[in-house]
């Protein structure tokens, strides 16, 4: 895929290209491997499972590691696959450089706390990051929503 | 003898008007001179950092010697005490500030009025000090500068007299501040420079001139800048709003709401007349939304926005700058935390753009409601969409592979013109090889008819058809099983 190894802009129709790039490779993987085993609902409910992972991790792939949210999701997924059978442990990375106007006594509390637990990887982030991770990762999730309804569709086209 | 009366009874405090008092009730009745030296000079001696008891003494006191004394006796005497008390203050401050220009007195506040002072003070005053009631004028020197002395005895005027006779008892000495305000006044107007002291009470008079408070600044500044940490701590709420207006006018009109006022006050409003006259000066660098003002406890770790005022100048910053607003604390801290709570702000109008719906939506707390279910409504769909994509197929990626590669732009759209999903997904999986060689025979391809029931199955068909073409030029060859792949599908309606 060497076009698709290009630093992405964060446009999102490349965003989306790079996506469904990737995604539809790991789907076409996750189809090889589980072939003939999709009726049966706990195995449905475990592609499903795998989809979503797969979707997610593809996602996190294209925008690299350049974005603290990438970056956790991508660990996440690395640590999952080294743990698979014992528990998973969030692994929480302290934030190195603490900003002086972090004492901020609102920061684990209601919404932002809400907030950091959708994100991926926000936990640790102040404020001010918190938000530009969170603008980015709608705008992944926008781009990621879009491109899984349109194989949706073109699969649903039968 | 009245004397002791007065010294049992202000217990907490020793200051010099608990011995002034008692020494101008005993003048009324006695021979003033036998008193007041001693007394005189020991209260001068005191540090004024009584104050607090000094009020609350003075109050006691004032009431005291009132009961007690049959000198006193109509029931407005206590007032009658009070103004001669406070009389007898600012001509004591006067004839202390003409005497000696420079103080060495041991009092913290500006009231200087050495020991020494004590004689020529008791000589002069005493046989005024009785007739000083209402119309009491002082002489016109300036008044010295002892802003804490003035605004307390402004303060105790305002004890137990009627407004209409406030007036009067602040004509005397400096504190002709006009007054049918509230004492607070007369104690923030009691810091600026005493040459200017009378023209400033005057036009504060009028309506809060504001210019007058600019000119007040210079000397009163300088007094107050030292005093600028502690007037940040003490800066309370009740700081008024300037309501959106950006000058230190705003803050003298707000002044005017204010009720009894502090020692503080006056110093925050010198502040903020300095600071506007200093911002006059200033360039601007980077103009900030106005954030409100915190008490200096509050600066570090407060989000909330409690007040807006005109801009203060700024301290020198390194790397970022600005202006502080006017009213607020000019300490890095709280200047730090407005620019946080600003690059804050602008993110979150930047998420305003992204999350639909959020047009109408201000106000920190609503916008983060809706961030939060737009990314929980995103994150559920694409998990619902996974199941779907899951349930739906185990094979037909290959032909999604396919879409993907081909760009076929011309196809697409005719695709596009029949599917429901969003086009530009497959307009921009088309365009992401615009190198394809493909590229000329997709738009040969585009001349195909458009009408089908499926345009999918159109554009597959028309794919298949190309797919050996596209194998033979060489296509990138993970594409190869692809093909392979496309060609054992059935699933595709191919329309020939």
């Amino acid at each position: 895929m060497s076009p698709s190894q290009q630093p992405t802009s964060t446009n999102p129709s490349s965003l989306k290209n790079q996506f469904a790039h990737r995604f539809i490779r790991a789907l076409k993987t996750l189809n090889h491997t589980k072939t003939g085993a999709a009726h049966d609902h706990n195995q449905m409910y475990r592609r499903s499972i795998r989809v979503k992972i797969a979707s997610y991790t593809a996602m996190a792939s294209v925008v690299g590691s350049r974005r603290a949210w990438s970056r956790a999701v991508l660990w996440k997924i690395i640590k999952r696959s080294r743990n698979q059978g014992l528990l998973l442990r969030k692994r929480k990375r302290r934030n190195p450089n603490p900003k002086r106007e972090d004492f901020n006594p609102f920061r684990n509390s209601g919404q932002e706390l809400k907030l950091r637990k959708l994100v991926p990887g926000a936990e640790t982030m102040d404020s001010w990051c918190l938000m530009g991770e969170t603008a980015d990762y709608i705008k992944c999730l926008v781009a990621q929503v879009e491109v899984m309804k349109t194989l949706v569709d073109l699969y649903s086209i039968t | 003898m009245e004397k002791d009366g007065f010294f049992n009874t202000p217990q907490p405090w020793n200051s010099m008007f608990g011995m002034e008092l008692e020494s101008q009730v005993s003048e009324m009745n006695c021979s003033p001179e036998q008193l007041p030296n001693c007394f005189l000079s020991r209260n001068w001696d005191h540090s004024m950092d009584q104050s607090d008891p000094f009020e609350s003494a003075l109050s006691s006191i004032v009431s005291s010697p009132v009961n007690s004394h049959s000198g006193v006796p109509t029931p407005a005497g206590e007032n009658v005490v009070l103004k001669e008390l406070i009389g007898r203050l600012g001509s004591i401050c006067n004839s202390g500030e003409i005497s000696n220009s420079t103080n060495t007195s041991c009092y913290n506040t500006p009231l200087n009025s050495p020991p020494k002072l004590n004689l020529s003070i008791m000589d002069h005053p005493i046989p005024g000090s009785l007739p000083i009631p209402r119309n009491h004028q002082l002489p016109p020197a300036p008044f010295p500068a002892d802003p804490g002395f003035v605004e307390r005895a402004a303060r105790f005027s305002c004890f137990g007299m009627n407004e209409s006779e406030f007036p009067h008892m602040v004509e005397s000495g400096k504190l002709s501040r006009v007054s049918s305000k509230q004492c607070f006044k007369t104690a923030e107007l009691s810091n600026p420079i005493p040459a200017s002291d009378k023209k400033f009470s005057r036009e504060l008079d009028n309506s809060m001139e504001e210019s007058s408070l600019s000119e007040q600044i210079p000397i009163g500044e300088t007094g107050i800048k030292g005093q600028n940490s502690n007037s940040n701590g003490r800066k309370r709420k009740a700081i008024p709003k300037g309501k959106g207006k950006e000058t230190q006018f705003s803050t003298v009109s707000a002044i005017d709401n204010k009720t009894i006022g502090e020692p503080e006050k006056e110093e925050s409003d010198a502040k903020r007349s300095k600071s506007g006259e200093e911002e006059n000066g200033m360039e601007k660098e980077k103009e900030k939304e106005k954030v409100k003002e915190e008490g200096n406890q509050n600066q570090n770790q407060n989000q909330k926005q409690t007040k807006e005022a005109a801009k203060l100048p700024e301290p020198p910053k390194d790397y970022i700058h600005v202006r502080a607003r006017r009213g607020q604390a000019t300490d890095s801290h709280s200047l730090a935390e407005r620019v946080r709570r600003e690059k804050i702000s602008e993110r979150m109008k930047f998420l305003q753009d992204l999350v639909p719906g959020c047009n109408k939506v201000t106000g920190k707390a609503v916008m983060l409601d809706e961030i939060i279910n737009y990314v929980q409504s995103l994150q559920r769909q694409v998990e619902f969409l996974s199941m779907k994509l899951a349930t739906i197929n185990p094979r037909t990626d290959m032909n999604m592979e396919a879409l993907l590669l081909k760009d076929t732009r011309a196809s697409m759209l005719n695709t596009m013109n029949h599917l429901d999903a969003p086009a530009q997904p497959f307009y921009g999986l088309v365009h992401a090889r615009p190198e394809n060689p493909l590229t000329s025979m997709m738009h040969h391809g585009s001349n195909m008819k458009s009408s089908q029931t499926h345009g999918f199955g159109e554009a597959s068909a028309f794919w298949e058809n190309d797919l050996q073409s596209v194998v033979q030029m060489g296509f990138s060859q993970n594409q190869g099983p692809i093909f392979h792949g496309i060609m054992g599908t059935g699933q595709m309606k191919v329309e020939l």
